[in-house]
């Protein structure tokens, strides 16, 4: 195991490796991400809709990133990632089957 | 390598005929059981926003500051716990030990950050569990994950503590590794949280 060398990480089952040099690009641009999430919020006149689909979409390459690099499931066995991506997938449709059952809309306006 | 790792999985109870490490199979079956568990108290929040009939709103209670603060408490804490894993993996054990209790640290801080929003909540804004929809759907979603993060903090000091005691050394990768899975999964339901709660309009 003393090949795998200073920086990296294994993964049991994966092939590749994560480097020190690659986790802390990751966490910067977590970073930068989350401050823009943040500042957009206190930028004036921007339309809703662009607004939320801009939000969702930074979330989910912050999760990505957290997911794949952190989490080494970019690099791990794919019965790993089927067992985590499987249920992720209904937690999205769990989430999207109640706000329709409810009526709740995140982009449109409530019917009145 | 391949022959390395036949020779490891025929001594290693750990190793089930995967090929792969059960403990490590089994946290992402919990992970991804957690998704789901998560995706429902966050859908029944989004079911219900805005649908209360009294109290205050989330927008008149809400400190983004405060919880923006917490956010990037919990991404740091991610990248201690892979510097930990990496330490960990050089068998350098004390520094693994020093970033895993950094990383206990803003887990324990993100908490008590949690018990200071709660209680601003309750004795300024008088909303409470039984308050309003927004109270029940807000206090049940985040106190879990909160619970979560306690829960976490409690593994990581466990972990800290074998690490200062000579029991933890390189050999216990898997176990460190799996700790870290746990961690990054509470991070991640953060963002979300963060996101769909507290900064979605």
């Amino acid at each position: 195991m003393a090949d795998h060398g200073t920086t990296t990480a294994t993964h049991g089952g994966g092939g590749g490796h994560a480097t020190v040099r690659t986790y802390i690009q990751v966490a910067i641009a977590l970073a930068i991400i989350t401050g823009v999430e943040v500042a957009t919020l206190y930028i004036p006149g921007i339309p809703n809709p662009v607004l939320v689909i801009s939000l969702l979409l930074m979330s989910a390459v912050k999760f990505y990133l957290v997911v794949g690099f952190f989490m080494h499931l970019k690099y791990d066995h794919q019965i790993m990632r089927a067992l985590f991506v499987g249920p992720l997938l209904i937690a999205v449709i769990i989430i999207l089957a109640v706000m329709a059952l409810f009526s709740a809309f995140l982009l449109l306006p409530r019917p009145h | 390598m391949a022959d390395h790792s036949a020779t490891h999985a025929a001594h290693d109870p750990n190793i089930g005929n995967t090929g792969l490490d059960h403990r490590k199979m089994g946290m992402w079956a919990f992970l991804g059981s957690d998704c789901m568990f998560f995706g429902s108290l966050i859908g029944t929040y989004l079911a219900y926003k805005g649908k209360s009939l009294s109290g205050p709103t989330p927008y008149e209670v809400f400190d983004i500051p405060l919880t923006s603060y917490s956010a990037a408490l919990l991404l740091a804490s991610s990248l201690t716990m892979v510097l930990a894993l990496a330490a960990l993996q050089d068998n350098r054990v004390k520094v693994a030990a020093g970033w895993l209790l950094a990383t206990a640290a803003m887990g324990l801080h993100f908490v008590l950050n949690q018990v200071y929003e709660f209680w601003t909540f309750v004795n300024h804004y008088n909303l409470t569990l039984s308050t309003s929809l927004f109270g029940s759907t807000f206090f049940v979603l985040t106190g879990f994950h909160g619970a979560h993060v306690t829960g976490g903090v409690i593994w990581l000091l466990l972990l800290v503590s074998l690490a200062w005691r000579g029991q933890l050394d390189r050999r216990d990768y898997t176990k460190v590794e799996i700790a870290g899975l746990y961690w990054h999964f509470v991070d991640i339901v953060w963002i979300a949280i963060f996101t769909i709660i507290y900064l979605i309009p």
